[in-house]
């Protein structure tokens, strides 16, 4: 007789497989994760630099410049025999190569998200057409471009944003209800405090005082938002450290440590991971809405509330509103059916019906 | 009851003081406030420079365009906007506790006088004395003064006040011709006792500034609150009752839309399609009502049919904000109460459906929409201004944005204040409707 050891499933392994059973989470969730994955090597797609020239024997790869940190990105015009000052133009290279043996390939889309007006060939408000696929913005840079790049920075944003916050929610949470007594006490008044302002205000406020960077920003945001978590975890934690396997770990003796990363840490965990894509859906919004009130990333970073904005000054615009709109509500909306998918695969609700 | 509101109420209290000292202590120790903005507009030789200028102009125009201002006046300046005086100082002041310093007079001492007669307007007259480095100041009968008070205004040290005349004649302190000091009335004014200050842009109190603006918000986000629950509570109903169908599919859909796009920028979408840009010209681009020419032409209802006109935009867009969570909450509340066991009871013991549902389930369903009800009220202020921005509404909420924008310190600190309360008041509301519609809770 054979000894067939049947290994059960892991719970994990189990709410992986209810998720992926929920298609639209699913594939919301493959999407996302492969539109920014592509959205990381963007310069080799969308770029007004060349990804292959052939100049006199010679082979260049100005657009993988891009993608690798070290490598200078600056390519000059004079390198490619071209008679003007500063940077190759690789657009009008292109054209003015046709009948020599030199040649180069563009990226698909030939346009980066700098180059405005001083470009001779772009124009201010362009509508979309076949060479602009979605119009130029107010100071003839490319819309498109701009959105994709943009794309990756919301992304990224709300990505850190939203573990930073659960690090600090998670830990804060967690201690208050471990440790209860002053510690407890001390961090429900300054939550209480916390909570009581208006957070977007108080941001704007410190926004329009230093001018953020990217991880300013998220300094500032991190600050004022990793409160909602600890409301949560607090509870959580309390909880559990009354059940009787808590009582147990302390009667044998096991440090606080351990009784919280080891025993209840996994325990009140997994419910908040649901959180998860929720709170990014809050980080993206909150990057939109700073741009758009011209308190977010510095000025010439691509972002779609700075285009939100400039669409809704010049109303005739529409193209600038209707972008920026669609690919944040695009974006939120694949996030949104993951976290759906997530708390269904998670928290399987079983409802009655009536009859 | 009665004492759980009492206690949650003196608990505000410290909390209230947080809050506001926090953001006190932020705008005050900033780079770049109404002090620095004015004395570059002045600078500048700006002569619309919209920031206060107020009660310190005469002393900072005569310095003329492009040249660097006096010490005197910059002296001055720092005391118009309370900078003269420690951060903590500064927040007492502004809550009321500590003296407020108004009515400045200058007043200079020539060398060898110890006393001087100054003349206070309305025939009434101080007579400074010098006391070492401090100042005494007594009315005409020789009494004490109640009403003024003085004090050397310099960037030298006690000591040096005291033998000013000594050091003076052995030739040291040169570029210090006379003893100057300030003399001036005090009082305590601050949120404590109402009053806000006085706005630096508007040059008006900061009361009177909010008062209309406040209104046209409270309009605006009780019309959109009362739209949004009139909405969700029936489709949340409905789609729980027909969980499963296809028209709870179909709304689902539309749930999940409205949860993917925020309220504001919604409202840019409406703009764009319907403001009479590119596509159809069927509503206003902004405002709250026409322009005042026409305004004031209108008869009573073209008049209202004008506000009407104006809002339903805004008012669609902040509805669209709230829509999906209020509703899915309905819902999934509602499913949860229908798979108790005393619904279950119910229909065994042969109650109708329409008994069971409208009198045993959403009542108790309604629960967790009661308790967000604070939540909701805390968000018709934090929630306008992107709204008032977009749809260009004179409302509250655009009025601290442009605060901020401004350096509008007073105006920026009375957004706070009453953003603050009207939370705190809106969380103690939500358990109270809590405990209203849940006969369970009881606080103690």
């Amino acid at each position: 007789m054979t000894q067939q050891i049947i290994k059960s499933e892991s719970i994990n392994h189990k709410r992986w497989r209810k998720f992926k059973s929920l298609k639209r989470g699913y594939y919301s969730f493959i999407l996302i994760i492969t539109l920014y994955i592509l959205s990381l090597f963007l310069p080799l797609f969308i770029n007004s630099k060349a990804l292959v020239v052939q100049y006199e024997g010679d082979y260049y790869f100005p657009a993988f410049s891009e993608v690798i940190p070290w490598v200078s990105t600056y390519y000059d015009g004079n390198m490619f025999g071209q008679d003007i000052p500063g940077a190759a133009n690789f657009r009008q290279l292109q054209k003015s190569w046709d009948d020599s043996d030199n040649w180069l390939i563009m990226p698909i889309y030939p346009f980066n998200t700098f180059e405005d007006i001083t470009n001779n060939e772009n124009r201010m408000y362009e509508p979309p057409s076949t060479t602009h696929w979605l119009g130029t913005d107010n100071t003839g840079r490319d819309v498109l471009a701009r959105m994709c790049y943009a794309f990756n920075i919301s992304i990224s944003f709300a990505f850190v944003l939203t573990v930073l916050n659960f690090i600090i929610g998670i830990s804060i949470g967690g201690a208050m209800g471990y440790f209860g007594g002053k510690f407890d006490l001390f961090f429900q008044r300054f939550i209480e405090i916390w909570s009581s302002l208006p957070l977007l205000f108080v941001v704007i406020i410190i926004s329009s005082i230093i001018q953020p960077s990217f991880a300013l920003l998220i300094f500032i945001y991190t600050m004022v938002n990793w409160i909602f978590l600890t409301y949560y975890m607090r509870a959580e934690f309390y909880r559990e450290k009354s059940k009787d396997y808590v009582s147990a770990a302390i009667s044998m003796g096991q440090s606080d440590t351990k009784i919280i990363f080891k025993h209840i840490l996994p325990n009140s965990l997994i419910p908040v991971i649901t959180y998860f894509p929720f709170s990014m859906v809050g980080g993206i919004l909150v990057l939109v809405s700073l741009d758009f009130l011209g308190f977010g990333l510095p000025p010439p970073t691509p972002s779609w509330g700075q285009i939100l904005y400039v669409g809704l000054s010049n109303i005739t615009k529409w193209w600038m509103v209707f972008s920026p709109i669609m690919a944040q509500f695009f974006t939120l909306l694949c996030i949104v059916f993951i976290g759906e998918g997530l708390r269904e695969a998670f928290d399987p609700k079983i409802y009655s019906r009536l009859r | 009851m009665f004492n759980y509101v009492i206690r949650r109420l003196l608990l505000m209290i410290p909390t209230f003081l947080g809050a506001t000292l926090l953001v006190f202590v932020i705008l005050q120790m900033a780079p770049g406030g109404p002090l620095e903005k004015t004395i570059m507009q002045i600078q500048m030789g700006s002569t619309n420079g919209g920031g206060g200028e107020g009660g310190a102009t005469s002393s900072g125009s005569t310095s003329g365009a492009g040249t660097l201002l006096p010490k005197r006046a910059i002296k001055e300046l720092e005391r118009f906007y309370g900078f003269d005086k420690p951060v903590w100082q500064r927040y007492l002041i502004w809550l009321g506790v500590w003296e407020r310093e108004i009515k400045h007079r200058n007043l200079t001492f020539k060398s060898g006088e110890t006393e001087v007669k100054k003349n206070m307007g309305k025939r009434r007259y101080a007579y400074v004395k010098k006391n070492g480095a401090k100042l005494e100041v007594y009315d005409k009968e020789g009494n004490i003064s109640t009403l003024w008070t003085a004090r050397f205004d310099m960037d030298i040290s006690d000591a040096e006040i005291i033998n000013f005349e000594e050091l003076k004649s052995s030739g040291k302190l040169q570029d210090i011709p006379k003893l100057e000091a300030t003399i001036f009335e005090t009082e305590y004014s601050g949120i404590l006792t109402g009053n806000l200050g006085k706005s630096y842009t508007y040059q008006q109190p900061v009361i009177e500034v909010m008062k209309p603006r406040f209104k046209v918000s409270i309009l605006l986000g009780l019309t959109g609150l009362l739209i949004s629950y009139l909405v969700c509570i029936p489709l949340g109903i409905k789609k729980a009752l027909n969980h499963g169908s296809k028209f709870d599919l179909l709304s689902s859909a539309i749930i999940f839309m409205a949860y993917s796009i925020p309220g504001w920028a919604f409202g840019g979408v409406l703009l764009v399609l319907f403001g009479g840009g590119s596509f159809w010209d069927v509503f206003p681009l902004g405002g709250l009502h026409s322009p005042q020419e026409i305004w004031v032409n209108l008869s009573f209802f073209e008049k209202i049919f004008d506000q009407i006109h104006h809002a339903i935009l805004p008012i669609i867009a902040w509805t669209i904000g709230s829509f999906a969570v209020l509703t899915v909450l309905m819902k999934n509340s509602l499913l949860d109460t229908m798979s108790q066991d005393y619904i279950r009871t119910a229909f065994a013991k042969g109650l109708s459906e329409k008994r069971v549902i409208w009198v045993h389930a959403v009542r108790n369903s309604v629960i967790p929409i009661a308790s967000g009800i604070g939540h909701i009220i805390a968000t018709i202020i934090a929630g306008s201004y992107f709204i008032e921005m977009i749809f260009n509404i004179n409302g509250f909420g655009k009025m601290g944005f442009q605060a901020i924008l401004d350096r509008d310190y007073p105006i920026t600190m009375g957004f706070l204040v009453i953003a603050v309360i009207i939370r705190l008041i809106a969380n103690l509301l939500s358990d109270l409707a809590l405990a209203a519609v849940d006969p369970r809770i009881r606080f103690k």
